[in-house]
């Protein structure tokens, strides 16, 4: 069963074209701000364009802006990404710095990367550099000519420490407390 | 505790069990050693500093970015969660490096690699919002139910490079 019938599909990170590899493309081309000049639910609209529109149209020059008047109908934010993508957003009864807000979040997005659930957080072409670690990464070789079941490698060395070794292991200390050595440390 | 390293490896041998021995969880190989020291750290030091300028394989980092610990290579896209304030198509430099390797060797931070030995570059590519998450409580029963949905920042980088900058055992070049 695939994933195709579900509301939010899930999806793992993805860039369109490498950008970013080598120089950054802003990925939104096109935004069409619908509104009413008369209506009220329209009013943080005309408001974003009567004092913000032109700083943001010089601020991003690659970005297309249209302006589309229309009587009595809600005020809607169209954003077209390079990847032709089409969100669509309606700003019905919203203020200026909320419009300012959800405007600056389609520039900054590369599409619209609200309706997929993430599952992975990372993406990478290389996911191991060292090799992947086997339960023989750092083995001796000589295991593998050894002839199994041999006690040296089957051994089990999770006991604890019975009475004797804790003597031994006192001796031992006690000795090198006389003469002092050196390490490689 | 050296010595006592040193003392566990003698006892080990004492026991001769060998490779698989009680005693082995507590073996390595510092064994004491009179004058090779200096030499042997010197040539793993010039052999180190011969793979980083040969620089034959590619370069991975761990770093430490907003609270959690990424491995990042060459060209990975990382998406971090939560209010950061670099925006769209700023280059950055991710300093936390808590470890960096080639295929064939490792340079541990203690806990960071020292300022300016491994240069980790990023760009911004997107910064936007994560799906919607639903956050439904109820109590059985109680007449209680409690129903929040909540947008997270999402912020998407690519990793632009992860090098090597300088050679390993030098005066650092300290950059902050």
């Amino acid at each position: 069963m695939s994933a195709k019938h579900l509301f939010l599909q899930p999806g793992f990170v993805r860039a369109p074209l490498q950008n970013g590899v080598g120089r950054y493309v802003c990925q939104l081309q096109r935004i069409v701000l619908k509104f009413c000049k008369s209506h009220g639910a329209s009013r943080g609209m005309r408001d974003f364009i009567e004092q913000d529109l032109v700083e943001f149209a010089k601020q991003n020059p690659g970005v297309v802006v249209y302006l589309k008047p229309r009587r009595h109908r809600g005020p809607v934010v169209v954003g077209e990404y390079l990847n032709g993508e089409r969100v669509w957003l309606t700003v019905h009864n919203k203020t200026h710095s909320e419009i300012t807000k959800w405007i600056e979040v389609l520039r900054t997005q590369q599409c619209n990367v609200s309706n997929i659930r993430l599952r992975k957080y990372q993406y990478t072409d290389h996911p191991s550099i060292q090799g992947p670690w086997t339960p023989w990464t750092f083995k001796h070789p000589e295991l593998n000519v050894d002839q199994l079941p041999d006690p040296k490698w089957g051994a089990n060395n999770r006991l604890p420490r019975t009475a004797t070794d804790e003597l031994r292991l006192l001796f031992e200390k006690q000795k090198l407390n006389e003469q002092e050595l050196k390490t490689g440390e | 505790m050296a010595l006592i390293r040193a003392g566990l490896q003698r006892i080990a041998n004492a026991f001769s069990y060998g490779q698989g021995g009680m005693l082995s969880r507590f073996m390595n190989n510092l064994v004491p050693i009179e004058n090779k020291t200096t030499d042997t750290t010197k040539e793993v030091i010039n052999e180190c500093n011969r793979l980083i300028e040969q620089n034959t394989s590619r370069n991975f980092a761990i770093i430490h970015l907003l609270g959690k610990q990424w491995r990042v290579t060459d060209g990975d896209l990382l998406v971090v969660e939560g209010y950061w304030p670099p925006n769209i198509g700023d280059k950055i430099r991710l300093d936390k490096v808590l470890l960096a390797g080639s295929k064939d060797i490792s340079l541990i931070g203690r806990p960071l690699v020292q300022p300016g030995l491994v240069n980790v570059t990023a760009t911004i590519i997107s910064k936007g919002l994560s799906h919607t998450r639903t956050h439904f409580k109820k109590k059985r029963r109680k007449q209680f139910m409690r129903i929040n949905f909540q947008k997270a920042q999402q912020t998407m980088l690519r990793i632009n490079a992860v090098e090597i900058a300088n050679k390993i055992n030098e005066t650092p070049k300290n950059v902050f």
